[in-house]
This record gives C-alpha cells, structure tokens and sequence, in this order.
C-alpha cells in the first residue's frame, strides 16, 4: 500500500447522491462517510437503492447529481484515479469462466497497477488470504463452486491492497462454514482498509462491522454504531419473566417502579405464566427489578432482558419514514 | 489507453484458446480451400480472364459475412450478459483500451486466417505450377488482394465490434454485423447500378457511390493501385465505429 498520500479524514464520502431513471429515484439526496480502516454494513431492503450507490461509488455507473469520492478523489471527475484507490465486488461476482484462477489474478493485479515484480507475491499471498492455493489457484473459473467463486472475488478485491474495499453481498449462497471464513477475512481487514458490505445477513454484519448506514426507498433512514441506533430506534428496554402471578398483578407490581411499563402475555407452558415487561430506556435494571417485583410479592422463576439486535433496529429504522432520520 | 497491452495480450490468449476461433478458422479454412478448389477446377476446364487466385478472392465476401460475424459477435455482448465486461471497467482500465485491444485483437485473428488460405495457393503453384508461369496465380495480385482484406478488414472488423456493443445477445450481434456488412459491401454496386443520373435529385449520391465500391477497391488493390482514397474511407469509418463502440462501453449502465 502506498503510505506517501496523506491519510484523508474519510476513505469514502457519499455526498447528497442521487440516482434517477426517468421518473424513477433509485437513490435520493444520500450522504455518508466510512473511515479509513473502518468496516461498515450497508443495509436496506430488497430495492432500497444500496447496489446503485455501490456502483456509482465504484465508478460503474454515473449519479444524477451529488458527489462521490474515494480516498479524496472524486469518482465523477477522476474516476481512473479513484479505481486506483478502490476495490469492488458487485453482487453477482461475475468471472470468466474459461480462465484459471491464477491466470485471472495475475491479469486482474496487472490492470489495477500492481508493480511488474511483485505481481506472482501478490497473488500467492491473496490466494493463501483466501485459503485458494491448495484447492482452487489451477482450476477452472467455471468448475468451481459458488464458495470458491466468492473467494476468487474477494482475493480479487484485495489484490493491490486498496485503501477501499466495497463488497455487494460477499456472503450471499455460501454456506455456513465459507461464511464464517469470509468473516474472519473481512475482519482481518479492519484498521487496514476501508471496508463497505453490504449484506441481508444482518448477524453478519453485527459481528464484522464497527458502524451500519440503513437506506430505505433510495433514503438514509439511520446511521452509527449498532449501540448508538439501538438507543436511537429502540428506546425501551423490555424483560421476558416467567411467573406464577397473574397479569393484572405483575402490571400494578411493574407500575409501582415505572408508571410507564406495559406488560404483554406470552405464550407459555402448563402452570407458568409468561410476560414480556417494557420500560422506557434508564429504567431500573433487571437485577433492581427483580428485586423490587419480589417485594411486590410476585414469584419470579426466570427473568430475562430482551437484547436487541441488529435486526430489530433495521426492522425499527427501515419502518420509520425517510425524513426521520438523522445521525447518529 | 492504459493497460491496452496487457489487454491485447490477454485477448489474443483468449482468442487462441477460444473454441469460437477454432470453429470460425474451421469454417472459414473449408469455404476458402472449397472455393480454391473449384476455381482450380473450373480454371482447368476453360481458361478464362482471372487466373483461379483472382477468382478465388473475388469471394471475399463469402467468409466476410459467414465467418467474421462469428469472431466479432462474443466480443462485448457475451461480456455484458455475464457481466465481467463492468467488472473489467471497475478496474484502471478505461473502456477506450478496452474496445481498442478487442478490435486489434480480432483484426489479427482475421488477418491470421486469411494468411492461412495463402497456403492454398502457395501450395498449387509449388506442386502443380512451373517457374514464371503465372497462370495458376500471379504472386502479386495474392499479396494485393490481401491488402485490401487486411485494410478493409479494420473497417469490418469495427463494425462487428460495434454490433456487438450494443447487444447482450451473441446471436443477435452476429445478425446485426451480418446486415451491417452485407449492406456496406453490396451498398457500392447497388448504388452503381442505380439510374443515378437520370436522378436529378439523387446526383449528390453520384459521388459518394463511387467511394464505396468495395469491390472495385479489391480490383485496385489487386492490380497494384494505391488510392488514398478508399484506405481514408477505411481509416475514418474505422476511427467512428470505434469511437461509438466507446461510447456504448462507457454508457452502459
């Protein structure tokens, strides 16, 4: 990697991207950074305009208006000189299927601008990174399996070590073993290269991805760190309890500490009774509740706070109208 | 034109592993050596005005629009239906290297299979001819001829280069440069043989036809006349064909 550059403040910047086909807004006023050596998810649903914004990104397809750049280069402008810095794999990771993976690495290293004489060291190295040298690096493009395919991609991706990676769906058709490889991957790149994902496996990116940007119908409907939208999105804390007591006690007992709390019933088994308690986010915590339930003469058998995840703040974000949002 | 020579290379490696080279180098062999051998067959019969290499080219047209649509045809539509041609582009690459090693590619492979049907004749006249006589094939009228296959074959090739920029479909693309040549190579004739002059209003046309009598050039070519005039009509309509190949490359979206 060359470190001469000096380190710009973001390795990407979306800025008021807007991407129309005749009538149709595929994307619309989106802004976002992704900093250097930071790994962030890109979420939305199916047609939210996420694989547009990568390919306008990429410098594939030109936006209708806004400004895209990429390690300080503008994408629109200078867009051999963004490529330089940037590395794409689109959501169907087309290859050739008639070279080997070998031969399609070293062309791929030689027109990303890879040094002549270290051509043969990068491509070893990306193809041992993606655990390809054993098993793929003398076969067929065509003969390999969707795992292999994905690898070929992704060793593509970090074939002249960019100092942006963006990756349209990395993980999708693998299954769970190639998944957990392409994880610990992609994570290895944190602090090295900027990474933006874009995936439906939301446990993925929770796992991988230090902030997540969520668009909604071409629209930013929430951006930040996973903690910062779940206090942002979900501002309540819920508890699931198992108890003897009916509903109406555990409601007046849940009152008396928080006159906000609601109590829903849950399905639950013979003799035992299940609720799940909501409490606005600062609430007393599960071990004060507890406590303060059993004072109340409420025989607790379990109690549980409900952790949410990534998918219930997409869930949360993703309902909420576009002009909600707001950054985190 | 970043990157042009490593594409180049890397297009004519493709070419020389691909089957579709194999195939169309085939047929384009047995429609030559076919032809070869029945001018040689009918030159034996009744001795006429062209010696049997003259008739022979004069069928240029033949592999033209049989074999060439065949080479041009996978070229950018079969890269745009897979989508490794937008995979290429997010690279340094620009798409003026791009279209420019595809089409030099092509035009080599294309120059390659006509210097193979030289054997042919090469062969006749060492077997069966004897020193000075000319008659089964005048050296010079071979080599001329193929001058103009070789310069008007930039003009083809771009052409089916073109053809197949602006389709996803091989198929298609190949039907497109098959109407594309037909039409360019019997527009200079038909319009020739046209009542132009009777035409008041079509007089402008008077001009313009006489440029594109391709077969005319190959006569030229064959008797040795260097006109600038059709290897300009060539170069430019080359330059624009490939231009708008670019073009189509950059905005495909």
């Amino acid at each position: 990697m060359n470190e001469a550059a000096p380190l710009p403040e973001a390795a990407v910047v979306a800025e008021k991207l807007t991407k129309r086909y005749g009538s149709l807004t595929a994307v619309e006023d989106l802004s976002f950074s992704v900093a250097p050596g930071e790994i962030v998810g890109f979420l939305g649903p199916n047609g939210a305009g996420k694989s547009t914004t990568m390919r306008i990104l990429s410098g594939t397809m030109s936006g209708t208006s806004g400004r895209a750049t990429i390690w300080g280069v503008s994408v629109a402008l200078d867009p051999a000189g963004a490529k330089r810095h940037l590395a794409y794999m689109p959501e169907n990771n087309p290859l050739p299927e008639d070279l080997r993976v070998e031969e399609y690495l070293t062309l791929r290293a030689r027109l990303k601008d890879v040094e002549p004489a270290r051509v043969d060291e990068r491509v070893r190295k990306v193809m041992d990174d993606c655990d390809l040298t054993r098993r793929a690096s003398g076969r067929l493009i065509g003969q390999l399996s969707k795992g292999f395919r994905q690898r070929v991609g992704i060793a593509d991706a970090l074939l002249a070590e960019p100092r942006v990676v963006i990756l349209d769906e990395p993980t999708i058709g693998l299954d769970p073993h190639q998944i957990l490889g392409i994880r610990d991957l992609i994570r290895s790149l944190r602090g090295k290269m900027a990474v933006l994902i874009s995936s439906h496996i939301l446990h993925e990116v929770e796992q991988v991805c230090d902030k997540v940007v969520i668009i909604n119908r071409g629209r930013l409907v929430a951006q930040g760190r996973t903690e910062d939208l779940r206090r942002e999105l979900l501002p309540e804390v819920s508890f699931t309890l198992v108890t003897r007591s009916d509903e109406a006690a555990l409601l007046v007992a849940c009152r008396a500490i928080e006159p906000r709390a609601t109590v829903v019933a849950l399905p639950s088994a013979a003799g035992w009774s299940a609720f799940r308690i909501s409490l606005p986010t600062g609430s007393p915590a599960r071990e004060t509740l507890a406590g303060a339930l059993i004072a109340a003469g409420i025989s607790l058998r379990e109690i549980a706070e409900d952790r949410f995840g990534l998918e219930d703040i997409f869930l949360a974000a993703t309902r909420r109208s576009p002009g909600e949002s707001r950054r985190s | 034109m970043r990157h042009f020579r490593t594409l180049l290379a890397h297009e004519l490696r493709s070419a020389a592993l691909s089957w579709n080279t194999w195939a169309a180098g085939g047929l384009f062999l047995a429609l030559m050596g076919g032809i070869h051998f029945f001018a040689l067959i009918e030159a034996s019969r009744a001795p006429g005005d062209r010696t049997p290499v003259e008739s022979t080219l004069w069928f240029f047209w033949l592999p033209l629009l049989c074999v060439l649509p065949l080479l041009t045809m996978r070229t950018f539509a079969e890269e745009r239906r897979s989508g490794t041609l937008a995979a290429l582009l997010t690279t340094p690459a620009s798409a003026t290297a791009v279209v420019w090693a595809k089409f030099l590619s092509t035009w080599i492979v294309w120059v390659v299979f006509w210097l193979l049907f030289t054997v042919f004749p090469l062969l006749t006249v060492q077997r069966l001819g004897t020193p000075g006589d000319t008659r089964l094939g005048d050296p010079a009228i071979l080599w001329g001829g193929l001058c103009f296959i070789a310069v008007s074959g930039l003009l083809h090739v771009a052409i089916g280069i073109l053809c197949s920029c602006v389709t996803r479909s091989s198929a298609l693309a190949a039907l497109l440069a098959f109407i594309c040549l037909l039409a360019m190579t019997a527009a200079g004739g038909a319009m020739e043989s046209l009542p132009i002059e009777s035409w008041e209003w079509l007089g402008w046309l008077r001009e313009p036809a006489a440029h594109l009598r391709t077969f005319g050039h190959l006569q030229d070519f064959a008797a040795g006349i260097l006109d600038s005039r059709p290897i300009v009509l060539y170069g430019t309509g080359t330059l624009l064909c490939l231009g708008l190949a670019v073009l189509s490359v950059e905005g495909q979206e």
